[in-house]
């Protein structure tokens, strides 16, 4: 019988050895963190584009071996003798951090001069042909309208809104170090607010929070889920993507926010490099652009319209002009902060670390602080209105929330608030 | 000292140099590079003890671990000794049910948990339609719901350990007891119990280590504070702060030392007694009671209930396979077919690669795991305990370490990384403590004696071990063979760094396929494949093994 088992394996090794042995086939290989709708799209695009003109196949492989980080390191790991060829995916910092390494060689590809140089302030490609963006996207929030509606909440339209209690524990985000997109939001805040005010922000919205998620696309899947309604740092496009599924959620522009350009570099050392330029090309070309909306993201050439797509039979470009309700992505209106990405990217382990260590590891610490310092102010409220002297336990209270938002010192805050009614209980 | 046992720590201990040694070292070395000066000393390491959060952080998880542990020996103990003594129909069945939820990757089972127990989810619906609760019922999110769902990932360890540990006792060691006039509550915890406790352990072990390395159930529950959630994010997304990541590996190594240290005094002060018998009774599926009529409803009441947890995920993962937009409505209202002719085109690949990978894997598995497990038990070769606790430091790695040192180690230099023989490779050695703890529990209840008198009469030792240790070993054998398998299919983060296009996995599919728009059902689809792929691929050896599957799992229709 251990021969039969023995016979079985064997005959179904031999039967399954991957399929190697290709002969001189061409390939190009693309890393990086995109999602799997745009891979495939790109995929399906670009075979039929190479067939088409070359005539020949072409054999195309993408891994994704996690999030852009993850992909960073993998990159790394390689040692200069990469395994794919292009990076797909993944903002400026990615690429500027990889182009300190040397990871990275120019290219431009040929519809270049289609692609913005900057808008709203901010690099849409890099003038050193280091990295270019294929497709552009605001750093928005989303939520769940039916369960808000549930709820009986309004739609938060501001940071600020996003404060109010009335949302607490509907809220959920990610860690800064976990997404690039909840880094960039924590650095939108920070460099709007101010860092002062920037980081108490942080400590009040972290007390509003469910949970934190494991990484953007977990926040995706919670809010459209409904199980956390509101969710923060979510790509543009998300909400477009899911809409187009048949959820109940919309994305939030908040009132401050900057771009993100998605963008594609070379790797050095590309074991493909033609067909890598080739697909470069490819990707910038009107054609290209369309598969990259095919793939639920916007495109990012200036001269395209959805409407004028849409009539091409390009199915999301409808949605596409639903969510975003303009023609082009360029003609968005957004409150687009003075963002320096030069500061941001020298600054970028830091601001994680002081967020880790200030907020997400004492972050039940925070919470019931912040909960203390909101009970004594009830009731010095209630002993206001009932006509006592709250003079000093205000003052008492004021000093426990500075303590809390500026110094995020949570424990004095809490002894603080605890003097603070003992204050008032004194002062009858 | 025998020549050959020399000989055989040798050539196992080359295979641990190389594949588990060299590849680490890239990872240990970077533990003591210290970032802000790029010099080399133990600096992470004190920051590591002096900081109380990290040594919080390590309590809570050592906690979590004594929970989940305590909760499935609960459970399992009575499931064990049912699967195991009674004669009862549907045993085989049921066993393989309960090992679903190791099947599945941890964010797939967790989510289907989600849909049905969150606060969106199914139950909460329902109640919140009939009009019993106004608010939901928060079922998931806390430290319970932490230790309900690792808990039943991690049933079938301490089941199936249990079981094969009851099977493997003499009978005649019982019925000694009985005539002796132990009732059935004193021969259980006098006899059977104890003399089960090598098996037992070595369940335990593995359910003990998971909450060390699953990084992910945590915080898809809303839990911070857990070390390996802290580990693998300064690990996987360190990008540019190398202290970040340096310090994600102390604590890896730290924790890993600790815990296995742990186990192994703990194994080593068990050892101290014998638990071999000699006989190895009359037939190879144990001992089996003919149950009154109450024990009998009993157990199958308490089996329906907990298959009925267990089939849970599958039913809903098959739910949402055939559906879409299966949100805030307690069943799905739009049926389709649509995910599965989606994933239908890429499947057969995935299916095939991962058969190939695991089955390539459990065959290096068994030729290494086998003579390792010998060589731990039966010698008194030196440095057979630092190879136990190497291949068992395995168990508290968390998969991205050992990715990210596989392909720092083999992709230059050495370019295995190239060859599809890295991705069982690397499986091998992730999932090999899973097969070498139940070998090695195995030989503990083998008495040396039966092999001696085998080698007394002239049987060489290779001959010796075909031909009297291995069929008497099979059950616990059989076990590892099914447990390595299982876990060698479903891993995914080491996985998930090495693979090259064209190399992906089922459980690699269903992170890609995660991670397209909201539609839970396209990864819901595969995932659900993946699930009765395995549990075919289980009845197929319960019947292809016939009676050696039986008598490991204890089965009523075993025919030897």
């Amino acid at each position: 019988m251990w021969k039969k088992i023995f016979l079985v394996c064997m005959v179904a090794t031999l039967l399954m050895l991957p399929g190697e042995v290709f002969a001189q086939r061409e390939k190009v290989g693309w890393v990086g963190p995109v999602y799997k709708e745009l891979s495939d799209s790109l995929m399906k695009g670009f075979k039929d584009f190479y067939k088409r003109t070359y005539g020949k196949e072409i054999e195309i492989t993408f891994i994704r071996p996690g999030g852009w980080p993850v992909c960073v390191d993998k990159v790394r790991a390689w040692k200069g003798k990469p395994d794919a060829d292009v990076f797909l995916g993944a903002g400026a910092p990615a690429f500027e951090v990889m182009d300190k390494e040397g990871l990275l060689v120019p290219y431009k590809p040929k519809d270049w001069d289609q692609i913005p140089a900057q808008w709203g302030g901010m690099k849409v490609k890099d003038e050193r042909f280091i990295w270019t963006c294929f497709s552009p996207w605001i750093v928005t929030n989303l939520y769940n309208e039916r369960v808000l509606r549930a709820l009986q909440l309004p739609v938060p339209k501001t940071w600020q809104d996003l404060l109010n209690p009335i949302y607490r524990g509907y809220i959920v985000q990610t860690l800064p170090y976990a997404s690039g997109t909840q880094h960039e939001v924590i650095e939108i805040i920070l460099q709007s607010m101010g860092e002062k005010e920037g980081w108490a922000y942080q400590r009040y919205l972290a007390a509003q929070l469910d949970r934190f998620s494991t990484g953007s696309v977990d926040t995706t899947h919670m809010v459209s889920r409904g199980e956390v309604p509101i969710g923060i740092a979510q790509p543009q496009m998300n909400a477009m993507s899911a809409r187009a599924d048949g959820y109940p959620v919309r994305d939030l522009l908040p009132d401050k926010t900057i771009l993100v350009p998605e963008s594609v570099g070379l790797l050095k050392g590309a074991p493909n490099e033609a067909n890598a330029k080739i697909f470069l090309d490819w990707l910038f070309s009107i054609e290209g652009q369309k598969y990259v909306l095919e793939g639920r993201y916007f495109p990012a050439r200036k001269d395209i319209r959805f409407s004028a797509l849409e009539k091409e039979g390009v199915a999301m470009a409808k949605h596409a002009r639903d969510a975003l309700g303009v023609d082009s992505f360029w003609d968005l209106k957004v409150g687009f902060i003075n963002y320096d990405l030069d500061l941001a990217t020298k600054r970028w382990d830091e601001v994680n670390r002081f967020y880790e260590y200030e907020i997400y590891r004492k972050w039940r610490e925070l919470k019931s602080s912040l909960a203390l310092i909101e009970e004594v102010e009830g009731e010095i409220n209630t002993a206001k209105r009932r006509g006592r002297n709250v003079a000093s336990a205000e003052a008492k209270i004021q000093e426990a929330r500075r303590l809390f938002a500026y110094e995020g010192d949570y424990a004095s805050a809490r002894l603080t608030a605890t003097e603070a009614r003992q204050l008032l209980v004194s002062s009858r | 000292m025998q020549k050959s046992n020399l000989v055989l720590s040798i050539m196992l201990w080359a295979v641990v140099a190389l594949f588990i040694l060299y590849p680490l070292s890239f990872l240990i070395i970077e533990s003591f590079k210290i970032a802000e000066t790029q010099t080399y000393g133990i600096k992470n390491y004190l920051d590591f003890f002096k900081d109380p959060y990290y040594l919080k952080t390590f309590g809570n998880t050592l906690f979590l671990s004594l929970l989940v542990l305590i909760v499935t020996t609960l459970v399992g103990l009575p499931l064990a000794y049912i699967i195991s003594r009674y004669r009862l129909k549907g045993k085989v069945l049921f066993t393989a049910l309960i090992l679903l939820p190791i099947v599945l990757p941890a964010y797939a089972g967790a989510f289907a948990l989600i849909v049905l127990f969150g606060k969106m989810g199914v139950i909460n619906l329902l109640l919140t339609d009939w009009g019993i609760v106004s608010k939901p019922i928060n079922f998931l999110y806390g430290l319970h719901g932490l230790v309900f769902v690792q808990s039943l990932h991690l049933l079938p360890f301490i089941v199936l350990s249990l079981s094969a540990g009851f099977t493997n006792i003499d009978p005649s060691l019982e019925e000694a007891s009985e005539v002796e006039g132990a009732n059935g509550f004193k021969r259980f915890f006098t006899i059977t119990l104890p003399l089960a406790t090598p098996n037992y352990l070595a369940g335990a072990v593995l359910v003990f280590l998971w909450p060390f390395t699953d990084w992910l159930t945590p915080l898809i529950f809303g839990q911070v504070d857990y070390l390996p959630s802290i580990s693998y994010i300064n690990i996987a997304y360190h990008f540019t702060d190398m202290h970040r990541k340096y310090m994600g590996i102390v604590s890896v190594v730290v924790s890993a030392v600790i815990c296995v240290g742990l186990f192994l005094a703990s194994k080593y002060w068990v050892e101290r007694k014998k638990y071999t018998s000699l006989s190895k009774g009359t037939t190879l599926e144990g001992r089996i009671i003919q149950p009154g009529i109450l024990l009998k409803v009993g157990s199958y009441v308490y089996m329906f209930l907990i298959a009925l947890l267990v089939l849970l995920i599958p039913i809903v993962l098959g739910l949402s396979a055939f559906s879409r937009r299966w949100v805030l409505e307690p069943f799905p209202t739009y049926w389709t077919l649509e995910n599965f002719k989606l994933i239908f085109i890429e499947t057969p690949g995935l299916l095939k690669n991962s058969l190939l990978f695991s089955g390539t894997a459990l065959l290096f598995g068994i030729i290494f795991g086998l003579p390792a497990a010998y060589l731990i038990t039966r010698t008194h070769t030196p440095g057979k305990e630092a190879l136990d606790f190497i291949i068992t430091l395995m168990l508290a790695f968390p998969g991205i370490a050992l990715g990210v040192s596989y392909l720092l180690a083999f992709w230059e230099g050495i370019p295995l990384a190239t060859h599809w023989i890295i991705m069982p490779l690397s499986l091998f050695v992730r999932r090999l403590p899973y097969f070498l703890r139940m070998a090695h529990a195995s030989y503990l209840q083998l008495d040396i004696s039966l092999e001696e008198a085998a080698e007394v009469s002239g049987a060489t030792k290779l001959y010796t071990f075909f031909t009297i240790s291995l069929p008497l070993l099979l059950k616990g054998v059989f076990v590892g063979v099914v447990m390595f398998f299982i876990m060698a299919f479903q891993e995914i983060s080491t996985a998930i760094f090495l693979y090259r296009g064209g190399w992906e996995t089922l459980p690699i599919g269903i992170y890609l396929n995660w991670h397209r728009g909201m539609e839970f059902g396209i990864a819901g689809a595969m995932a659900f494949f993946m699930i009765v792929i395995i549990f075919i691929l289980l009845l197929i050896v319960s019947k292809i093994g016939g009676g050696i599957l039986g008598a490991a799992w204890g089965s009523s229709g075993g025919r030897y």
